[in-house]
């Protein structure tokens, strides 16, 4: 291979040049749901997704995906497919007005994280949990408990159970410096050093 | 103060352990198994180039050149960084277990640096704890998983931690101030850190369907401390330096 960068020369050969050769089915990692503690008091934050083989190795490169820049102080993953979704509500209808109420059912019950969706295009935010003995009742309890005037455009309910949470003392893993901004694109300010270098070059 | 040749004798193969490491592990970037794993393995590399500024500052202040002229302008047989961390990368299985290799002796003796009787050391020992609990965190978790994944998975590993061994063990090639930096404080001494990690690597590598070798049987590969380097070391300061070269007051 011809490159002008070195490793790319020290890459091994793959394939044949001119052939394609066709993935195979499949061949891609599942998703795994990161939420991020900016700071203690405030509420968890949906933050984006990882792939990863499993949910250890998803918590392990959500913390660097997510949180090598800005403070954090601490952060979570669950399975994409343990993320139950009500439906996304039109113009200013407010998502609640659309779930139904369920009687309560005398099943045994666990617990439910409940999260807002606040604003279009924003993240969704932890509210609170609920118990419940299904995702729909948890919808339907979160109904009673978290309708407020504000609206609301979506709801993600989560079962406790299938996150993995950071540990308190795996707390540490943001003990360094508070913001790197220096890992920050916006940061370097590349527009002006070619300014300064074609002034430079005028002369 | 009459500890000053041993202080800076540890603070040049640490510095310089994590500049050639780091630069190794920033190769990766763009060519990562993964998105995410790319993301995080450069990452680390950039907290390792992080590592060795804030030593090498010491360096500084200790009367040694700059941190720029230290890292760009020296040749091989002046850098004492372990012949481990200057390898080429291989495939990532390689990288993977050198990266746990290292680091887990990496943590293991900054811990032990934390209440160094030089006080600039221990800061720095206080201050990189959190990011090397994440390095360990990564490196156990992948050696552990791809410990017992497939048959490809741990042949591939296996394989790399046979040859790996014998260089890792040239992490702990004993100075001549062994002595001197054990009384006076400073460090506690190559050979302490080596018995800690075996323990650690017997802990991880126990978990997964990876043979360790017979310890007694292993002869380290040394010479990495005081200057006697693998034909890659220069290489790779070839390429680091390039730029540097060519115009030493670039600013980027």
């Amino acid at each position: 291979m011809n490159s002008l960068d070195p490793r790319v020369i020290r890459l091994p050969d793959i394939g044949e040049v001119g052939r394609i050769n066709p993935k195979p089915a499949l061949d891609q990692f599942g998703t795994y749901e990161v939420f991020v503690l900016p700071k203690e008091g405030k509420p968890f934050q949906h933050e984006g997704i990882v792939h990863a083989p499993n949910l250890e190795m998803a918590y392990v490169l959500a913390k660097e995906t997510f949180t090598r820049r800005f403070t954090c102080a601490s952060l979570y993953v669950v399975n994409t497919l343990d993320v139950f979704v009500s439906p996304l509500s039109e113009g200013n209808q407010n998502v609640y007005d659309q779930i139904p109420q369920i009687l309560n059912q005398n099943s045994a019950k666990v617990n439910y994280e409940i999260y807002h969706l606040p604003k279009r295009g924003k993240q969704h935010v932890h509210v609170g949990r609920v118990s419940a003995s299904s995702p729909e009742e948890a919808f339907s309890i979160a109904k009673e408990q978290f309708q407020k005037e504000k609206i609301v455009y979506n709801v993600w309910v989560i079962q406790s159970t299938a996150i993995r949470y950071t540990m308190n003392e795996e707390k540490d893993l943001w003990l360094t410096l508070p913001e790197k901004k220096f890992r920050d694109a916006a940061e370097y300010k590349g527009g002006e050093k070619l300014k300064e270098f074609l002034k430079k070059s005028k002369r | 103060m009459s500890n000053n040749a041993a202080t800076i004798e540890l603070l040049y193969k640490m510095a310089d352990d994590q500049l050639i490491l780091g630069h190794r592990n920033s190769e990766w970037t763009g060519f990562g198994p993964i998105l995410e794993e790319d993301i995080a393995f450069s990452s680390m590399a950039q907290d390792k180039i992080g590592h060795s500024l804030a030593l090498y500052t010491i360096l500084e202040q200790l009367g040694e050149r700059a941190p720029d002229t230290v890292a760009f302008t020296r040749k091989a047989n002046q850098f004492h960084n372990c012949i481990l961390t200057e390898l080429p990368n291989g495939e990532y299985d390689f990288s993977l277990i050198r990266h746990f290799l290292f680091d887990t002796a990496e943590a293991l003796r900054f811990e032990l640096l934390k209440n160094s009787s030089f006080e600039p050391l221990a800061q720095v020992a206080r201050k990189v704890r959190g990011e090397l609990r994440y390095h360990t965190l990564h490196a156990n978790t992948w050696i552990k998983q791809l410990g017992v994944a497939t048959e490809e998975s741990v042949s591939r590993l296996q394989g790399s931690l046979n040859v790996a061994i014998p260089y890792a063990l040239g992490i702990f090639e004993e100075s001549p101030f062994e002595k001197e930096l054990i009384t006076s404080g400073i460090f506690a001494g190559e050979h302490e850190l080596k018995a800690l990690w075996i323990n650690k690597v017997e802990e991880v590598i126990g978990e997964t369907n990876l043979q360790l070798p017979d310890w007694k049987l292993q002869t380290p590969i040394l010479g990495g401390r005081i200057g006697k380097h693998s034909e890659y070391l220069q290489l790779l300061l070839d390429e680091m330096s390039e730029v540097f070269n060519i115009d030493p007051t670039a600013e980027w």
